[in-house]
């Protein structure tokens, strides 16, 4: 297993509003991430989703796993089209809300043609909120 | 039909949710993508990781998966080939 990388920002392209990976726990290219994602009540979207009950977006938690996916990659992503190409299966169990630190755990489950499976969990203090497989495709 | 073709259609029928779909209605020489089946690039990954959980055979690559994914017939033919090794 590879050390996380300190440089969150480095290997991922995406920024503010939109970064959504805060730490990189483990990581095994090609095979496994387990990264993090700390909600808090300055995150934009929770302005309006929704007043007076923030909760995140079940959306964003799909994005939360692609984001970690990235980490599969062993190289920075800045160079890189990577896109999302499918959702499978996606369950929302439970609300992530601010306060919430949010383990986001992605597996590789398979790969042909620059197109890439991927089994993810969402959960916080050891509850699932949110499991999902997505498709992402690399140009 | 063959036992092995059977169980290839019936593992893309389940695999990609082709719901009210019977392994008879499913052509052996039929395209499986563009026209035919009409699948798409997503249900190719899909069959591949359907392939190798159901069957133990890998499609390694592109041109592997041009060969085995022209018909039900040629990926039949492609999994007892492979199958043996």
């Amino acid at each position: 297993m590879t050390a996380p990388p300190a440089d969150i920002p480095a290997h991922l392209p995406h920024r503010y509003p939109f970064l959504l990976v805060d730490r990189v726990l483990e990581r095994e290219p090609g095979v496994r991430v387990v990264a993090e994602k700390l909600v808090t009540f300055g995150e934009p979207y929770l302005q309006g989703h929704f007043q007076g009950r923030p909760l995140v977006p079940g959306v964003l938690l799909l994005e939360m796993l692609a984001q970690a996916g990235g980490f599969l990659e062993s190289d920075s992503l800045h160079d890189t089209a990577i896109f999302l190409a499918g959702v499978q299966d996606a369950r929302f169990k439970a609300p992530a809300l601010p306060g919430d630190r949010l383990r986001l755990e992605v597996r590789a489950d398979g790969a042909f043609a620059g197109m890439v499976k991927l089994r993810g969990t969402v959960s916080c203090e050891g509850r699932e909120l949110c499991i999902a497989s997505l498709v992402v495709k690399r140009l | 039909m063959s036992d092995l073709k059977l169980r290839v259609k019936e593992m893309i029928i389940e695999r990609l949710k082709l719901e009210g779909m019977t392994p008879d209605q499913i052509g052996d020489e039929d395209p499986l993508f563009g026209e035919g089946l009409g699948l798409d690039s997503i249900d190719a990954l899909e069959l591949v990781l359907g392939i190798e959980q159901v069957f133990g055979v890998k499609i390694e690559d592109e041109a592997a998966g041009l060969k085995a994914f022209k018909s039900v017939q040629a990926l039949t033919d492609f999994i007892a080939e492979n199958a043996k090794a």
